[in-house]
C-alpha cells in the first residue's frame, strides 16, 4: 500500500510516496499506523489528541474515507492512500 | 443599468465578443460586475492582471502590505520604482495603465472580523489571495453570510490548491473545519515559493471568477484542484457540504462577530 503526502507532510516524511506493509484486508487506520510508525515525525503532525486533526483529510483513491468507513475502511489490493493539509501562502 | 458597448471597447475586447460563451452580451454583463480581490501579492497579481483586462467593470483590491523587493519575484503587477508604495497603490497604477475602463477601489486594509462583511458585501465575486489562514477563514465564512461566491487558492512552495465556493455547494469550512495551529505550517517568507506558481494559481483563480460573472461553464465546486509544479500534474478530490456545518450548514451563523479567529478558527457547534 502506498500512500501520497502533499505539503509540509512530505517535507516532515522527506519524501511525497511512502511505501507501507499494510495488507488488503486491513484498515485505513491500519495503514495510517504504518505510516506513522515509518515516519514519527508525522505523529504530532497528523494526529490530535490520538485522533487524526480536524484540518487533515484521508483519501482512499481519491475521495474521502468519511464517505466509507472512516479510518475503519477495509483495504483493498492497489488502494492509493492519501493525506493532505490545507495551505495558506498567496 | 444599460450600458453599450462603444467602439474601442467592440476593439479591445472583440476576442471575447466573437465567442458565442460571452458575445457582447457577456462582455457587457463583465463592464457591469465587480470583483474583490482580496491580496495583491503573488496570487493577487494575475488576478488583477487578467480581471482587468477581461474588463471587470470594478475591481476592488485590498491589501495592508507595502511592495519590497523580495516580491518582485512573483508578484507580476508590481516594478522597482513601486518598492516601498502601499500594494494598493501600486495595483491602481497597474491598472490603470491597462485598461481605462475599469474602476478600482482600494482598500489599504486588512481584511478582518471588523471590516469583513462590509468590504465584501456587495460584490458580484471575492478572488481570495490571502497569505494566512486567519484571512481566508474570515473570508469564508463573511462571504458565504453575504452571498458572494469566493474562487480560492492557495500556494506552498511548488504546490497549490483551488476550489471555488459557490452559494448552493460546500464552504471551506465543509472540506477543512479548522486550520491548522498557527506556527505549524511555515509561509513563503520561511519556506520559499517558486515564482511562476502563484501565476498558475492565480490564473485558475480568474478564470473561475469571470466564469462565475458570465454564468458560464462549470465551476471548481465541491472539487479541491491540487497543482504540483515539480511533477507538473493536476490532480481533483471531490468534497461535500457538512450538513452540520458552522457556517453553510442548516441553522450556521449569520455574522462573523463575535468568532474566535484565533488559533484553529473553529467554530463549535451551539
Amino acid at each position: 500500500m502506498e500512500w501520497k503526502l502533499f505539503a509540509d507532510l512530505a517535507e516532515i516524511a522527506g519524501d511525497r510516496v511512502v511505501a507501507v506493509d499494510t495488507d488488503p484486508g486491513e484498515t485505513v487506520g491500519d495503514a495510517l499506523g504504518d505510516l506513522l510508525e515509518a515516519h514519527p515525525g508525522l505523529r504530532d503532525r497528523v494526529l490530535d489528541d490520538g485522533e487524526v486533526a480536524d484540518h487533515i483529510n484521508v483519501l482512499r483513491n481519491g475521495s474521502n474515507v468519511h464517505h466509507d468507513d472512516g479510518m475503519e475502511t477495509r483495504l483493498e489490493a492497489g488502494d492509493e492512500l492519501a493525506l493532505f493539509p490545507p495551505v495558506s501562502g498567496g | 443599468m444599460s450600458l453599450s458597448l462603444d467602439a474601442t471597447q467592440l476593439d479591445r475586447y472583440s476576442r471575447h465578443i466573437i465567442m458565442d460563451e460571452v458575445g457582447p452580451e457577456g462582455q457587457k454583463r463583465l463592464l457591469e460586475s465587480s470583483a474583490l480581490v482580496l491580496g495583491a501579492g503573488g496570487l493577487g497579481a494575475p488576478v488583477i492582471q487578467y480581471l482587468a483586462a477581461a474588463g471587470v467593470g470594478t475591481l476592488g483590491i485590498v491589501d495592508d502590505d507595502v511592495v519590497e523587493r523580495s516580491n518582485l519575484q512573483r508578484q507580476v503587477i508590481h516594478g522597482d520604482a513601486d518598492v516601498g508604495e502601499p500594494k494598493v497603490e501600486s495595483a491602481a497604477r497597474f491598472v490603470d495603465r491597462l485598461n481605462p475602463d475599469i474602476d478600482v477601489e482600494t482598500h489599504e486594509a486588512r481584511l478582518d472580523v471588523d471590516n469583513a462583511h462590509e468590504l465584501i458585501g456587495g460584490y458580484d465575486v471575492v478572488v481570495d489571495c490571502a497569505d494566512n489562514f486567519r484571512t481566508r477563514y474570515v473570508v469564508n465564512d463573511a462571504a458565504r453570510i453575504e452571498g458572494v461566491p469566493v474562487a480560492h487558492g492557495a500556494i506552498y512552495k511548488f504546490e497549490g490548491q483551488a476550489t471555488t465556493l459557490v452559494l448552493d455547494g460546500p464552504c471551506y469550512r465543509c472540506l477543512f473545519p479548522e486550520a491548522p495551529e498557527p506556527g505549524t505550517v511555515p509561509d513563503c517568507a520561511t519556506t520559499g515559493v517558486l515564482g511562476v506558481l502563484p501565476g498558475t494559481l492565480g490564473c485558475i483563480q480568474a478564470t473561475e471568477a469571470v466564469k462565475l460573472l458570465l454564468d458560464a461553464g462549470d465551476p471548481l465546486a465541491g472539487r479541491l484542484l491540487f497543482y504540483d509544479a515539480m511533477d507538473m500534474t493536476f490532480e481533483t478530490v471531490p468534497y461535500q457540504r457538512n450538513p452540520d456545518c458552522p457556517v453553510c450548514g442548516e441553522g450556521g451563523i449569520e455574522t462573523i462577530e463575535g468568532v474566535d479567529y484565533t488559533g484553529g478558527c473553529r467554530i463549535d457547534a451551539d
